[in-house]
């Protein structure tokens, strides 16, 4: 069980004193600071998206690239293979 | 608070998503009351200031999560500010404090003119002492933030059932304890 500190207080907090810690103006520019951060943060992940997406591309057409290429080297070794011997 | 009160607050709420300046108002309304209820468990000026900014900066910046329960808009702060000072113990790892008043404690203790003396509150102060923290964490929105079992429950994210049993089990040992009559939904 977790244990606990019970202190007894005489006096209520006064509203004068709260008012002391009131500071909208702080809270509002930390939030607009972390805004800017979420913001940055999401273009970085877009960012980061595109780059990804981008490279699969390039990967899959060199992929294809050399398919091609082997498929091309290959049917030319058929054909060679499968015409006849020429005579001189 | 009424229905329309609650609607109000809601609409200042969907103001504040488009444009965060008007979240200034419910910032003014709220202050105060968030302030006492982490003082409550803090007993620190400073710690307590840092963490009611932290409230509403968490609120503010989670405008857009917010959804309608039909809730008071201030469960939604309270249930903040109680994460952020559970946060805070478990960082800490120290002791929990409550912080209450003394005369919130008198006026709930209906002593009549019988004696209100030292030794009494020395002896509740040992009782308080050894409930477990989610029984104090009802008991101090229940009477001092005078929070019905509803918003209890959502602030604790616990079932309505348990609020009021956690409640009930409270008053009943201090009763018994005590021979204490404790004003309390009209009954004694």
């Amino acid at each position: 069980m977790a244990r606990n500190d019970i202190r007894l207080r005489r006096q209520r907090m006064t509203t004068g004193n709260i008012a002391r810690h009131r500071n909208y103006g702080d809270i509002m520019e930390r939030h607009e600071r972390d805004q800017k951060w979420k913001r940055m943060f999401k273009v970085f992940i877009y960012f980061l998206i595109a780059a990804f997406l981008t490279i699969i591309l390039i990967i899959v057409l060199r992929w294809e690239q050399r398919e091609n290429k082997d498929l091309n080297a290959n049917t030319k070794k058929a054909i060679e293979l499968a015409s006849p011997p020429m005579l001189s | 608070m009424t229905e329309a009160e609650i609607r109000q607050e809601y609409e200042i709420l969907d103001r504040a998503k488009r444009d965060s300046k008007h979240f200034g108002i419910l910032y003014e309304k709220y202050f105060d009351r968030i302030f006492n209820f982490i003082y409550r468990q803090t007993d620190d000026e400073d710690l307590t200031a840092d963490l009611c900014s932290q409230t509403f900066l968490n609120a503010l910046n989670n405008l857009n999560r917010f959804e309608f329960r039909g809730l008071p808009l201030s469960a939604w702060f309270y249930r903040i500010a109680a994460n952020e000072v559970n946060k805070h113990y478990r960082k800490k790892k120290t002791d929990r404090v409550f912080s209450l008043e003394e005369i919130r404690i008198k006026e709930l203790m209906d002593q009549g003119n019988e004696g209100w003396d030292e030794d009494l509150i020395k002896q509740l102060l040992v009782y308080f002492k050894e409930l477990p923290t989610d029984m104090l964490e009802v008991l101090e929105l229940r009477f001092f933030e005078d929070k019905d079992f509803k918003e209890i429950a959502f602030i604790l994210d616990i079932t309505e059932s348990g609020a009021k049993m956690r409640t009930y089990r409270a008053l009943d040992r201090l009763r018994k304890q005590f021979n204490l009559s404790i004003k309390y939904d009209g009954k004694k």
